[in-house]
C-alpha cells in the first residue's frame, strides 16, 4: 500500500470513525469562515431549529460582499447577518475588515495541518499555509456551526512540482493561469492538489495565496501546499513567534511514498505572462499571443490577488506614468490591514498619483456587487479569479484575468496588447 | 411527483433542458438576483443566458448537461432557484462539487450518466421520466438510459428530505 498525501495525513488526523476505509468520512472541523451574503442564507434554518455553535472561538465572521452596502435591499441583508452574529456574541466578528479569505489568512485560526470549512468556494485559499480548507454551501456550514463536523469524500490527490527558477515579471497569477491551462477547469474535480515548492527562486507567500485561491477554478477541494521554511516564516511573523517558540498549527508533508492519481512538473524558468480570455478562467493564452484588445476597465482587487505584493507590482509599474484615460483603474486592497501597509510603503500613493482610484476592501465589482460594475460595452483586465459571462456586471461584458503586473501595464496602455512585456514602457 | 425538501425520491416527469459544459453558477444565477426574496430568486434562474427559461419552466421538468455543471460559487441562491422553479432533478456527464453537496443537502436529486455518451440520447424538450433512487430516465420512444446509483448516504439526505434534517441524528456515521 502506498503511503499518504497530505490530504489523507489531514483528513485522517481529523477523523471520528473508526472504519478508515469508509467513502464518506465524518471529521471534525478547526475553524468555520462565514460572509454575509452566504451566512445571511442560514440564519432562518438556524433560529427556526433553535440550533447553537459548537464552539463559538472557532468561528470567523465578516461581511465583505456588502462593505458598505450598495442599496437598501444588501443593507438590510447585512444588518440581518451582523444583528444575528452580535446577538450571539461572536468574538471574531470582524466588521469591514475586508475580505473573509485574506482575514482567515492573516488569523490564528488558520494553521498548518488544520482542516477548515467555510462558507465560500475561495476558502481552499487557505491551503497556501498548509491548511485542508474547503468552500461548501450554506446548508452545509449550517450544520458544521451547530456540530463541528462534516462529511468529507476522501479525494485524490495530484501532485503539482514547481522546479526552475520564476522570470521576475511572473508572479503567481500567471503559475496558475499556465496550470488551468494545462488542466483546464475542472481538470482537478473532486482532487485535491498539492503544491511543491522547489524552484530556486521560491514562491513567496503572496503567490501562493493566488495559486491556492484558483485551484478552485480547476474544481479542486483541496489546494494545499507542502509545507516548507516560507510556510514556517509566514506563521512564525503572523502569530508573533520568537525563533525558538515552537508553531501552533502542525505542519504536514507527505509520506514519501504517497501515491498520487498524477504527478505533474511544472518549469517556470520560460514562463511568461499568461492571460485568461472570455468567458472561462480555464481560456488561458500566453500575453504575447493574445490579439491586442482595448480595455475600459483595470481591477486589482479580490480574494485573489488583493494582497501587499500585487499591490506592490502595480504600484512599481505604474510610477510617475499615468492610467489611459480610457480606462478606469479600480484598485481593492484585500484587507484593512493589507491597506495600511500599502499605505505605509507609500504604494497607495504612487497609485493614486497614476490615476488609479481605491475603495474600501471588499469584494468590489469581482461579483459584480459594487463599485466598478461593467456596463455592456466595457472590457476589464482584472486580478479577480472568475471571468464567468455576466459575473462583473452586464451579460455582453467582457473581463479578461491577469496578474497584477499585467493589469497594471494594461491600464497604462490601453489595452492588453502581445507586446506589453517585450517593449520599454 | 417532484421531489422536495418533503423527503419525496419518487419518480420526477417533466420535459428536457439541456445544456452544455462547465455551466457555472454565475450563469446559472446572476450575481444581481442574489437576494433573500424568494421571488426575486426565482426570476434569475438562467436570466442573462436566457430570461424565458424561467417563465417556461413547469414543475418536474428535468436540467441535462455535460461537465462540470454548477462550477463557481458556493452560493445556495443558485440550487434555490432551481427548486423554486420546481425543477424535478438535474443529470448531467459530472458535477462540480460543491453545486452537487449543495443540490444533495436540499434534496435535489442530481445524478450522472453511467456511459456519458448517452447524455446524446436525451433531446431538448422531450419527456423524460427520471427515478432517482432506481437511477434511471426513461426517454419518451421508451429507451432507457442508466444512471449512477446514488450511494447511500445521498440516499439518507433526499429520504430525510435535506441535511438539516439529519441533524438530530446526524452524529451517527453513514453507511458507505
Ligand atoms: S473577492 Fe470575489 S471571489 Fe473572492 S470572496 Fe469576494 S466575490 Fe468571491
Amino acid at each position: 500500500m502506498s503511503g499518504r498525501t497530505i490530504s489523507d495525513i489531514i483528513i485522517d488526523a481529523h477523523s471520528l470513525d473508526e472504519d478508515r476505509s469508509a467513502l464518506f468520512r465524518r471529521v471534525s472541523v478547526d475553524a468555520v469562515l462565514g460572509h454575509d451574503a452566504t451566512t445571511a442564507l442560514l440564519i432562518d434554518d438556524f433560529e427556526r431549529r433553535g440550533l447553537s455553535i459548537w464552539d463559538k472561538s472557532k468561528v470567523l465572521l465578516t461581511n465583505d460582499h456588502f462593505a458598505p452596502p450598495a442599496t437598501a435591499e444588501r443593507a438590510d441583508i447585512s444588518n440581518k447577518f451582523l444583528g444575528w452574529a452580535r446577538g450571539l456574541d461572536m468574538p471574531n466578528l470582524m466588521l469591514d475588515k475586508g475580505i473573509c479569505h485574506q482575514l482567515l489568512v492573516e488569523h490564528r485560526l488558520c494553521q498548518p495541518g488544520g482542516l477548515i470549512v467555510g462558507a465560500d468556494s475561495h476558502t481552499i485559499m487557505a491551503g497556501a499555509v498548509n491548511t485542508c480548507a474547503t468552500g461548501m454551501g450554506a446548508t452545509d456550514i449550517l450544520f458544521t456551526l451547530a456540530t463541528g463536523t462534516t462529511w468529507l469524500r476522501l479525494p485524490p490527490t495530484i501532485a503539482v512540482r514547481f522546479t526552475g527558477a520564476l522570470p521576475p515579471e511572473s508572479g503567481g497569477r500567471d503559475v496558475v493561469l499556465e496550470l488551468l491551462r494545462v488542466l483546464g477547469e475542472g481538470g482537478a474535480q473532486y482532487r485535491s492538489l498539492e503544491f511543491h515548492d522547489e524552484t530556486s527562486t521560491r514562491l513567496p507567500q503572496d503567490d501562493r495565496f493566488a495559486i491556492s485561491n484558483m485551484a478552485v477554478e480547476i474544481g479542486a477541494k483541496f489546494g494545499v501546499f507542502a509545507a516548507d521554511e516560507v510556510t514556517e516564516a509566514h506563521c512564525r511573523d503572523r502569530d508573533g513567534l520568537g525563533p525558538g517558540e515552537p508553531l501552533l498549527g502542525t505542519p504536514v508533508r507527505p509520506d514519501a511514498d504517497a501515491g498520487y492519481e498524477r504527478v505533474i512538473e511544472l518549469d517556470l524558468t520560460d514562463l511568461t505572462a499568461r492571460v485568461a480570455k472570455p468567458w472561462s478562467p480555464g481560456n488561458v493564452v500566453p500575453v504575447a499571443e493574445l490579439e491586442p484588445t482595448e480595455i475600459t476597465s483595470a481591477f486589482l482587487g479580490s480574494c485573489a490577488s488583493g494582497r501587499l505584493a500585487d499591490i506592490r507590482d502595480a504600484a512599481e509599474e505604474v510610477a510617475g506614468k499615468r492610467v489611459h484615460p480610457n480606462v478606469r483603474f479600480v484598485v481593492i486592497p484585500a484587507s484593512v490591514e493589507v491597506f495600511k501597509q500599502a499605505l505605509r510603503a507609500g504604494y497607495v500613493e504612487v497609485l493614486t498619483e497614476a490615476g488609479a482610484q481605491f475603495n474600501h476592501s471588499s469584494c468590489g465589482a469581482c461579483g459584480g456587487i459594487d463599485k466598478g460594475v461593467l456596463g455592456a460595452a466595457d472590457v476589464c483586465v482584472s486580478s479577480s479569479n472568475r471571468n464567468f459571462r455576466g459575473r462583473m456586471g452586464h451579460w455582453d461584458s467582457r473581463t479578461y484575468l491577469a496578474s497584477p503586473r499585467t493589469v497594471a501595464r494594461a491600464a497604462l496602455r490601453g489595452a492588453i496588447t502581445p507586446d506589453l512585456y517585450r517593449e520599454a514602457q | 411527483m417532484t421531489s422536495g425538501t418533503d423527503g419525496a425520491t419518487g419518480p420526477v416527469e417533466g420535459r428536457v433542458w439541456r445544456f452544455g459544459d462547465d455551466v457555472n453558477t454565475d450563469v446559472i444565477h446572476p450575481p444581481a438576483f442574489y437576494s433573500l426574496d424568494p421571488d426575486k430568486v426565482r426570476r434569475g434562474l438562467f436570466h442573462g443566458y436566457d430570461p424565458t427559461i424561467a417563465r417556461d419552466l413547469r414543475p418536474g421538468d428535468v436540467f441535462v448537461a455535460g461537465r462540470n455543471f454548477g462550477c463557481g460559487s458556493s452560493r445556495e441562491t443558485s440550487i434555490r432557484a432551481i427548486k423554486l422553479n420546481e425543477v424535478g432533478a438535474v443529470v448531467a456527464v459530472d458535477f462540480a462539487r460543491i453545486f452537487f453537496r449543495n443540490a444533495t443537502n436540499n434534496g435535489l436529486p442530481c445524478l450522472t450518466f453511467a456511459r456519458p455518451a448517452d447524455l446524446e440520447l436525451v433531446e431538448a424538450g422531450t419527456r423524460v421520466v427520471l427515478d432517482p433512487v432506481a437511477a434511471t430516465l426513461t426517454c419518451a420512444d421508451g429507451t432507457v438510459v442508466e444512471l449512477v446509483p446514488p450511494g447511500e448516504f445521498v440516499r439518507e439526505i433526499w429520504a430525510a428530505g435535506g441535511l438539516l434534517n439529519l441533524l438530530p441524528t446526524g452524529m451517527s456515521a453513514p453507511e458507505s
